[in-house]
């Protein structure tokens, strides 16, 4: 497992990386004008009504946006999660702690292929 | 005149021949106000136990051979001054190498990561018949000197997490110079270093804790140049489906 790890390690550090961009960055922004401004009144709310949205996620470019909004973060985060196991010391059970959660980010990928499909 | 003020130093000792572990001695002696922490332990090296054993060598910062452990943190001991600490002050040899004496670590093992990566300029020769001169503009020369400002004296080795876990981890200061000549437009040699640095232990077992940067007393940002090595082996890698590689 490690060897096949260490042989996708450049495509899933850059899963990872796209992951942290979006997740520092897009999801906060994201998440701060949903979240806040809109239900408190301070931007109007009709832009993101469900029409709108809807419009906007399933033209093709917005289903790419949120195939990335919905996959990338999970490999960041399995990522980010074996590389703190590593820093505790896990190096020799590091094959099945990164096996098993990057199983689960490519679960979560797949899903999110299938919807950002059926969108 | 006034008695000179004095401070404790705790030294840790160890002596392979008698010593199963590490031990700590400590020295009170006078010290001078503008004394690195070298100073004090020159002093006791000269004037109370000669059999002390520690490395230094220029006392301003270049050779790399002075760094230890100074209460608990990995410092560069001809560049720290011993007054930013009380009136006890712990050296000990730097963590994550093993102990040849006293406060001397061993150095194989660091050399033997350095050769690894390739640290010339490969093609130099080969490439100035079929080029010309080289040539290098002050933005070319900005892409990798400061990489280039390292001194060896492995206080990042000694503040990794990684290092410490995974023994055989290229880590920063390779990692560095390898990058430093990656980026060199006279060099040749990316992708044969881009093999290395994508094996075990190579550039992606670094978590990124940055520690190296903080403990680094030449201002080299080796997590810094292990990211952009990141980068550019996932273009490589990239590239690779593309182009496939000549061999
Ligand atoms: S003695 Fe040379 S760097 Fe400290």
């Amino acid at each position: 497992m490690r060897t096949l790890m260490l042989k996708l390690e450049p495509i899933i550090w850059g899963l990872f990386g796209g992951g942290m961009f979006i997740g520092a960055l897009v999801l906060p922004a994201w998440l701060l004008v949903v979240g806040v401004l809109a239900p408190t009144g301070i931007i109007s709310a009709t832009p993101l009504d469900f029409d709108h949205i809807y419009g906007l996620a399933s033209h093709p470019i917005g289903r790419l946006v949120f195939l990335a909004a919905a996959a990338l973060p999970l490999w960041a985060g399995a990522h980010q999660l074996r590389h703190i196991f590593l820093d505790f010391g896990g190096l020799s059970r590091d094959g099945l702690v990164g096996g098993v959660l990057y199983a689960i980010a490519l679960v979560g990928s797949v899903l999110a292929v299938v919807a950002a499909v059926n969108l | 005149m006034a008695e000179k003020p004095t401070k404790t130093i705790v030294v840790t000792r160890f002596d392979p021949d008698v010593d199963e572990v590490p031990k700590t001695q400590e020295y009170t002696i006078p010290v001078e106000d503008d004394w690195k922490v070298l100073d004090a332990l020159n002093y006791i090296k000269d004037e109370v136990d000669p059999s002390l054993s520690h490395r230094w060598s220029c006392r301003m910062a270049v050779c790399g051979s002075c760094g230890m452990t100074v209460n608990g943190e990995p410092k560069l001991t001809c560049k720290q001054s011993l007054a930013d600490y009380g009136d006890r002050v712990e050296i000990a040899p730097l963590a994550n190498f093993p102990v040849v004496r006293d406060l001397v670590v061993e150095l194989e093992g660091f050399m033997d990561k350095f050769k690894k990566v390739k640290p010339w300029i490969v093609e130099a020769k080969e490439a100035a018949v079929v080029e010309g001169t080289n040539r290098q503009s002050h933005e070319e020369l900005m892409d990798f000197k400061q990489f280039s400002m390292c001194i060896n004296c492995m206080l990042c080795y000694s503040a990794c997490p990684v290092v410490s876990n995974e023994p055989d981890f290229l880590g920063p200061a390779a990692i560095a110079l390898g990058h430093r000549y990656n980026q060199d437009n006279r060099d040749h040699g990316d992708a044969e270093r881009n093999e290395i640095f994508r094996e075990d232990g190579g550039v992606f077992s670094c978590s990124y804790a940055n520690e190296c940067a903080e403990v680094c007393p030449k201002g080299v940002d080796p997590s810094g140049a292990i990211q952009q090595a990141k980068l550019n082996n996932v273009v490589d890698w990239a590239k690779g489906f593309v182009v496939p590689r000549g061999k």
